[in-house]
């Protein structure tokens, strides 16, 4: 199995407050192409943190974060923004859908940042609007969408460039069990078929229970590393 | 991609209706007002000039320079047929007529009062000045009697003089020997033109007569007044007549009313000041709406950096935004002032029952807003140019967002 991502003696301490926060502190981690990971604990145990880190949203204070063979830690911020865009997906929890846009329009939104053409947009779009259920609701604004479709065109807009891997934060958080079910069996539809790596930061029991490996964390540290 | 950042700002502008109506009524007001304004301004001073051009200083005007000095009748120009003559043939021109002069005092039984007297030949004075359609109907004639000694005088100094058709005025002056002299001439006409201070000022007799009263030599004057067909060819033309008239002062009419020149200039000058301060006015409005829009969308302007656009596309989105609301606010405001200027350029405004001030300055009394081709383009410009200075801070405030941050918020 091919790494994806990998991690070395991770720190990001937030000196900003009185007192010192070490929200991520000495992980060293590795995914695998096709993994379908949780990152799990207790609220302010630093998922989120590290999340950000491995997407290259946030800055570590140390160590390093290797994708593809790139340390992203030390890109430009410029080059960071055209990594992320090529390499990663993500999926927010809040679906952070553009409203003005159509659900078709958001999904395609990355491919436009990188200048694909028409015909290829299209293609992919219908494609991905097929893969994960939402046909025909193309040309509809999320305010017209419930949660759970509003979620799974964000995860078609993850997909749409075909990332190394998606970067799933609380991605259930705002949906009710028929959503969340429904949206756990497209991803891991997509896992299973096309070796689509997902990492999750959650603590939704239902996404725990459908993930192939468990990251625990406390304290920003790794306190248990399970694979199923 | 330039297309869908448009495309988003566009719609984006119409998240929030009532907002961006708000907004764009204030430019369309606002630079509606400002060029309504400056269209009556510029309509006036080119009112003013024309009808300076064609009552008083036509477009170029010949003297003896000494004249122009010192007002003094001794200082003629010799020959003046013959420089007529020079003048006439050249292809531009339409109207010459030869002027003595001689600052005097008009005086009736009841009053007297300093005025210019004019001495012209009315047939060539009518290719250049319009005096003689200035006299209504029941006010005289432009000297249509062959009889000697008649005057067309203002309507202002009539009242002023209390003089009426036929009544007598006599003229006094310093004659060309330094002697006084004068005589008694009979009201033929009365004219008004829109410049009630020329009116007071001047009064026009025969030039034959006023020769023979300052024992003028022959074949000499004191001024030669031209008109051209067309305003644009007055400098090119000046400048062929002095050439060939070297030893006299010859003068466009800009030289000659410095003032008049200055007020037609400044109007375009006037309109970008004009503009520049409303703009900067609309332009802070435009700024607080913007920062506004930018921190309600925080989290939105933080996702779409987190997923890989870069700053240059954020910048663009929100600089299409903020100028959308400008150049759509601009767009009102123009097509309203298009409107207003076309439609009063055709009727005017009668501004009469105000108007005994502007018509002491020379100003009509009925106003016709004019705007060039030139002053809507360098008003597109201005509205472009502050939607893009508008939209530097709001992008500089969108841009220091930490994506991180930004989609927690």
């Amino acid at each position: 199995m091919k790494t994806v991502i990998e991690t070395i003696d991770l720190h990001k301490t937030y000196t900003e407050t009185e007192v010192e926060v070490k929200a991520v502190n000495g992980i060293s981690l590795s995914f695998q192409e096709g993994e379908f990971a949780a990152i799990v604990g207790p609220s302010g145990c630093g998922k989120t943190t590290l999340l950000n880190l491995l997407g290259g949203l946030d800055g570590p204070t140390s160590g390093s974060v290797i994708i593809d063979n790139t340390d992203i830690s030390t890109l430009s911020s410029r080059k960071l923004i055209d990594f992320r865009l090529n390499n990663i997906g993500f999926v927010f929890q809040a679906y952070n859908l553009i409203p003005v846009l159509t659900a078709k329009e958001n999904a395609e939104f990355i491919m436009n940042l990188q200048n694909k053409s028409k015909a290829e947009r299209e293609t992919r779009i219908a494609e991905l609007f097929k893969a994960i259920g939402i046909e025909g609701k193309e040309n509809i604004r999320p305010s017209r969408l419930s949660g759970g479709q509003q979620q799974r065109v964000a995860v078609a807009r993850a997909l749409a460039s075909k990332p190394k891997f998606i970067l799933a934060d609380e991605p259930t958080a705002n949906l009710d069990s028929k959503a969340t079910t429904e949206l756990l069996d497209i991803m891991r539809k997509l896992n299973d078929e096309e070796k689509i790596t997902f990492i999750f930061a959650t603590h939704d029991q239902r996404v725990i229970d459908r993930a192939k490996r468990v990251i625990y964390l406390d304290d920003g540290k790794v306190t248990k590393d399970k694979v199923k | 991609m330039k297309f869908i950042n448009f495309n988003i700002a566009w719609r984006n502008i119409w998240r929030n209706k009532l907002r961006s109506y708000v907004v764009i009524s204030a430019v369309t007001v606002g630079l509606f007002g400002g060029l309504a304004s400056t269209g009556i301004m510029k309509g006036m001073v080119i009112d003013l000039v024309e009808s300076a051009i064609h009552s008083q200083v036509s477009h170029i005007q010949i003297h003896n320079e000494k004249f122009v000095a010192n007002n003094e009748v001794q200082y003629v120009m010799l020959n003046s047929s013959q420089l007529i003559d020079s003048i006439v043939s050249k292809p531009d021109v339409i109207g010459v007529s030869e002027r003595t002069m001689a600052f005097g005092m008009a005086s009736t039984a009841s009053k007297g009062l300093g005025v210019m007297v004019i001495g012209i030949e009315p047939d060539n004075e009518k290719t250049v000045t319009n005096i003689f359609e200035k006299i209504k109907d029941g006010n005289g004639e432009y000297f249509k009697s062959k009889k000697r000694n008649r005057i067309v005088i203002g309507e202002k100094l009539a009242k002023k003089l209390n003089a009426k058709l036929k009544s007598k005025i006599v003229l006094t002056f310093q004659d060309y020997e330094g002697n006084l002299s004068g005589a008694s001439f009979k009201v033929e006409g009365i004219f008004k033109t829109q410049n009630t201070t020329f009116d007071e000022m001047n009064v026009f007799v025969k030039k034959t007569d006023l020769d023979k009263l300052l024992l003028l030599p022959n074949n000499t004057s004191h001024e030669i007044a031209i008109l051209l067909d067309d305003e644009k060819k007055t400098k090119s033309t000046a400048a062929i007549i002095k050439h060939l008239i070297p030893n006299y002062l010859v003068e466009d009419w800009t030289e000659i009313d410095p003032y008049l020149n200055l007020s037609y200039s400044m109007t375009s000058f006037m309109l970008l000041i004009f503009m520049s301060i409303i703009m900067l006015a609309l332009g802070f409005a435009i700024v607080n709406t913007m920062l506004m829009v930018v921190l309600e969308r925080t989290k939105e302007l933080g996702m779409i950096m987190a997923i890989g656009m870069n700053r240059f596309r954020v910048f663009s989105m929100i600089m299409w935004e903020t100028s959308l609301l400008a150049i759509v606010g601009g767009a009102f405001g123009i097509l309203l002032t298009v409107i207003f200027t076309w439609h009063f350029g055709n009727v005017g405004i009668d501004i009469s029952s105000v108007g005994d001030g502007f018509e002491a300055m020379g100003y009509g009394s009925v106003l016709y807003p004019v705007l060039d081709f030139i002053d809507y383009v360098e008003v597109v410009i201005l509205v472009m140019f502050t939607g893009l200075i508008a939209s530097i801070f709001p992008t500089i405030r969108a841009l220091k967002m930490k994506p991180a941050e930004a989609t927690r918020s």
